[in-house]
């Protein structure tokens, strides 16, 4: 389970002062999926990187399992990212100097899994997202909606307990797009994965247990 | 992270980014071939200095104080050669004038093998055993207008007359000792009662100078062994500046390369910086980064190094054959007295120097792209590329 309590995050620049954040508080259990939506510079992207410990609020906390995990070291959150949590961004996602085959083995290196059960988890990943004979390409050599494809599949090679996507479907046409969440969505289920997705798609609403919408910082909505 | 992995993923970061790898690698290469090349020059004109000034007269090692006799044992494993000279100081007269000169007794077959002022005559030849001749200097025939052929009187420091000999050549070396208050005869041709004995040791090439003179110094405790280091001074003086002037340039080179490889790497860094931000958000700790980035580095430096002393070791082996003529610019120089040709020739520092300050310019160059993306903050790296 996963609680925000009162996050709240400023952002200072050359332009002033900007509330990204502002007393967000809600709960999501194991195995929801939960969809923020709202206009850009709502405050969207920088809830799920809160969410996912790549930076820190200025004040509230982040319980997960009863831990709040924005005190935790850097060590221990790079750890905890490490094992707990998976990333989609809206693109450029893979590490182009790896093939899609070397890209899923990243997380599953990072988090111990090697020799045999790196393998077939490989195999398996391809396989679910039809991707099988495509081990030795580069990133460069994949369509948009491929690349999106391997990107899901890295999230989730690891099995982590939280799925984090930011716009995933934003360089994708809509069919492509809603295949994929879709994909996402039911893989999730399956095996438990709270599932968090920014985005403006209205199409992908109903798919979500939650929809947190933001405005200007604030959590305007929550159905 | 495995190091493993983190290898792999390093290399395949630099394989497959090869437009920004290939610009590391010519840096370093051409920076060590270029030093390993300026080591060996370096080298190779100090030991063109100590060639030239040890083989023209002198020796690497010079001995006093000996015995006829102890004077063959000298020649032990190492040694080239072992010149045995008598000199004694008379007066050269003729009809007009008289100059005081040490006059040395030599044996001419030994001293063409090793010495190189006899390749120094102007005028005449250089007497050959047997013969009552003498080999005298430029400015003493010039004193004495002495021509080849003429006779000249030799007598003891009191004036008496002790025997004539023939003008057999006329020497000039450029090296004022040399040129002045001495001159030469077959060591037969010596008057009699000349006992000063001198000894010139001439070693072979690779042969350690110092083990030499120990060994001589504990065979013959009573006698005066000094190496060309002690005798030459300037020459040592010399040597030792030219290894400092090359430790600084080595030290200057670098350094700009190393501010070169850090602003390129920092730019391949950059160029990257998604990927890393991306990693970073996967849980790749700060060390593991920082190792990462290290390893790159390391893997081009010491690629780029063993290749940048290859090809220097081959334009050495290239230059070491045929050699490298600078005569023109040593004409007056007395270190280059005999041969102004320099083959440059590589010892174990003169190799090894250039890449291992490769190296280590190029993981400090390294330092500040690694500093630089392990203090990113990923959501900061992912919001700005």
């Amino acid at each position: 389970m996963i609680r925000l309590q009162s996050v709240c995050k400023l952002f200072i620049s050359g332009r002033g002062h900007v509330q990204a954040l502002s007393e967000i508080s809600f709960m999501a259990e194991n195995g929801q999926g939960v969809i923020l939506v709202g206009r850009s510079g709502s405050g969207k992207t920088t809830l799920l990187n809160c969410i996912g410990t790549l930076e820190l609020p200025d004040s509230g906390a982040i319980y997960y399992n009863g831990t709040d995990i924005c005190r935790l070291s850097l060590r221990r959150r790079t750890l905890f990212r490490r094992q707990e949590m998976g990333f989609v961004f809206q693109a450029g996602n893979l590490l182009p100097w790896l093939t899609v085959a070397e890209n899923l083995q990243f997380p599953l290196e990072l988090n111990g899994i090697r020799g045999k059960a790196q393998r077939g988890r490989i195999e398996e990943l391809l396989a679910t997202f039809g991707l099988t004979g495509y081990e030795k390409a580069l990133p460069v050599e994949l369509s948009g909606g491929e690349s999106q494809r391997i990107a899901f599949a890295r999230a989730i090679a690891h099995e982590p307990a939280i799925l984090l996507a930011d716009e995933p479907t934003a360089s994708l046409d809509s069919s492509t797009g809603k295949q994929l969440v879709e994909l996402m969505v039911s893989l999730c289920q399956t095996k438990g994965t709270t599932l968090f997705i920014a985005t403006h798609d209205q199409e992908l609403l109903a798919m979500a247990d939650t929809v947190i919408t933001l405005k200007d910082g604030k959590m305007e909505q929550r159905i | 992270m495995r190091f493993t992995f983190l290898l792999k993923i390093a290399a395949l970061t630099l394989w497959r980014s090869w437009r920004a790898s290939v610009v590391l690698l010519f840096m370093v290469i051409s920076a060590v071939a270029a030093l390993v090349f300026l080591s060996a020059l370096a080298v190779g004109t100090n030991d063109a200095m100590i060639r030239n000034s040890t083989g023209l007269f002198s020796g690497q090692i010079a001995g006093t104080g000996i015995q006829e006799l102890e004077a063959h044992r000298l020649q032990i494993p190492g040694v080239k050669q072992v010149l045995v000279r008598r000199q004694q100081e008379i007066l050269l007269g003729t009809g007009e004038s008289l100059e005081s000169v040490v006059l040395m007794g030599v044996d001419p077959a030994g001293e063409k093998e090793a010495t190189a002022y006899w390749k120094k005559t102007l005028a005449g030849t250089y007497p050959a055993s047997g013969e009552e001749k003498i080999f005298v200097s430029q400015d003493t025939a010039k004193r004495l207008k002495l021509a080849i052929g003429d006779t000249v009187n030799l007598l003891n420091l009191k004036g008496l007359p002790l025997k004539t000999l023939t003008i057999a050549g006329i020497y000039r070396t450029g090296i004022s000792h040399l040129d002045q208050g001495l001159a030469f005869c077959p060591a037969q041709a010596l008057p009699e009662g000349a006992t000063d004995l001198s000894v010139a040791v001439f070693l072979q090439a690779d042969t350690l100078l110092e083990s030499i003179v120990t060994q001589y110094r504990q065979m013959l405790p009573l006698a005066s062994i000094t190496a060309w280091t002690e005798f030459m001074p300037d020459l040592k003086q010399l040597i030792d500046l030219d290894a400092i002037c090359m430790a600084i340039v080595i030290t200057l080179v670098f350094a700009i390369v190393s501010v070169g490889i850090s602003c390129t790497f920092l730019i391949f860094t950059l160029k990257n910086l998604r990927e890393h931000g991306i990693m970073k958000a996967m849980g790749v700790l700060p060390g593991d980064t920082a190792l990462l980035l290290m390893t790159q580095i390391g893997l081009l430096t010491v690629f780029a190094a063993a290749i940048g002393t290859l090809a220097g070791f081959l334009t050495v082996a290239l230059f070491s054959q045929r050699g490298i003529d600078i005569s023109a610019f040593t004409s007056h120089n007395q270190y280059f007295s005999v041969s102004g040709i320099l083959y440059p020739r590589l010892t174990g520092p003169a190799l090894l120097t250039p890449p291992l300050v490769a190296i280590l310019f190029g993981l400090a160059a390294a330092i500040w792209p690694t500093i630089y993306i392990i203090r990113k903050n990923p959501a900061d790296i992912l919001r700005s590329v």
